[in-house]
């Protein structure tokens, strides 16, 4: 799987890369993805992919599990295309291009897992426009930090709507976007843990906050 | 590392046969509750009188987990407050304890808060130095952070109430955030995996024990009546 690779890459610390589960990771997602389409999701999964994204109200489901993931990997998407492009622009120095580089794989891991999980039913990739934010380092930090703890509120405000099985894998993400965005605070000496308690948003929220970026050009 | 020391310490077992091998001092008095709330080993009559009157309509198993947290959220809240008290750190790490030693006590306070009358009392805690030294501060606030991480990941798939679930959710991600920043301050990667592993209240309650925080009163090992020496 590309998002091992990718991990072992990036990791050079020696300890935390033996302490990374792996297999258990990959069972996870496959294990995710027989639990949804146990959950009788084909049948929806014309009116997921082809409606407009629909605020969830509704006890969790496996048909409402399929939503937010694709939700969740629209935003890893975002991300991960994010980082791709700043590196290849070689805007990037110091920790900042390291932290790029790490975080970005992390994204990639993030988008294999969550295609895998929801197989045929992932959405596809839309096309982006992150203007000149990937050009210049101060442009990119401000963002990083936007996208990150856009991440972070997005998946903690979903918590609630999953079925507990969904849940348990989208936890093992959302720690690691806090973990991304304290880093990257940190590297700019904003507070890395500005809250007691991290915020939780709805999807209308954090539409609306990834709206104004323009970012997303066409999906 | 650390962790490595924990897990060693959770995988051959010992913690447990320590937990399941307790005699009668504090030390042995918080295990045996806490081993009740987690683990449901025992129906004891104590636990039965903290779950009578819970101040949330929260099921058994919540309350439970809420405690759980609250023990890791006093252990964590005591260690800055001594660190900060002792006036051994400096600099970015000084700034670090004020800010999630902070966070930690408002966690401390959101869990009691929501568990009235059933919130556990906070144990004695004894950091053996880690809150005098700088090096050995950021090392075992790594270890902390970390395991909370994985504590409240590993617990919130359990939790049945969405209050409870909800308070979970907003700590788990700030617990990874003090992590990340004390990762950095160290100098060790602050994301050091694309996805971070839950942990088992039986794992995470080894690693604890692992760290020997817990305080014990003193005590002796046989159950036999002192000798008179003459």
């Amino acid at each position: 799987m590309s998002d091992h690779l990718t991990v072992d890459v990036v990791d050079t610390d020696v300890a935390f890369r033996e302490a990374l589960d792996e297999s258990s990771q990959e069972t996870r997602a496959g294990f995710l993805q027989k639990a949804l389409v146990a959950g009788g999701v084909i049948a929806a999964g014309g009116v997921v992919l082809g409606g407009l994204p629909k605020l969830v109200t509704a006890a969790p489901s496996p048909s409402q599990d399929i939503q937010i993931l694709n939700f969740a990997l629209l935003l890893e998407y975002l991300e991960a295309e994010f980082y791709a492009e700043a590196l290849r622009n070689g805007a990037l120095s110091g920790e900042t291009r390291s932290f790029a580089q790490v975080t970005g794989a992390h994204e990639q891991a993030h988008v294999a897992f969550l295609r895998k999980a929801l197989g045929s039913r992932a959405r596809s990739k839309p096309t982006f426009d992150f203007k000149d934010t990937t050009r210049d380092q101060a442009k990119f930090q401000a963002t990083a930090v936007l996208l990150e703890d856009t991440g972070v509120a997005a998946y903690n405000g979903q918590a609630q709507n999953l079925t507990k099985k969904t849940l348990a894998a989208a936890a093992t993400i959302v720690s690691v976007e806090g973990r991304h965005a304290a880093w990257i605070r940190d590297i700019i000496a904003q507070n890395p843990a500005p809250n007691a308690f991290d915020p939780l948003k709805t999807r209308a929220q954090i539409e609306a906050a990834v709206g104004q970026t323009g970012f997303i050009k066409a999906s | 590392m650390t962790e490595f020391t924990l897990e060693e310490l959770d995988q051959d077992g010992a913690i447990q046969e320590a937990m399941d091998g307790v005699g009668g001092d504090s030390r042995a008095g918080f295990l045996k509750k806490t081993a009740v709330v987690g683990g449901g080993l025992v129906g004891g009559g104590a636990l039965l009188g903290l779950l009578a009157e819970p101040a949330m309509a929260a099921t058994k198993r919540d309350v439970a987990i809420a405690n759980f947290a609250l023990t890791l959220e006093y252990l964590e809240a005591e260690f800055y407050t001594e660190a900060v008290r002792m006036g051994a750190l400096s600099g970015k790490t000084l700034n670090f304890a004020r800010v999630v030693g902070a966070h930690e006590r408002a966690h401390v306070a959101a869990l009691r808060k929501m568990l009235g009358r059933a919130a556990v009392a906070k144990p004695r805690f004894n950091f053996r130095g880690t809150t005098e030294d700088e090096a050995a501060f950021q090392r075992t606030a790594i270890t902390l952070e970390d395991t909370g991480v994985a504590a409240y990941k590993g617990q919130a798939p359990r939790i049945d109430t969405i209050a409870v679930l909800n308070a979970a959710i907003a700590i788990h991600t700030v617990e990874a955030r003090h992590a990340s920043w004390i990762r950095h301050i160290a100098g060790v990667s602050p994301a050091p995996a694309a996805f971070d592993q839950p942990k088992s209240m039986s794992q995470i309650l080894a690693a604890v024990q692992g760290t020997r925080f817990l305080a014990a009163a003193p005590r002796v090992t046989t159950r036999k009546a002192p000798a008179f020496a003459g």
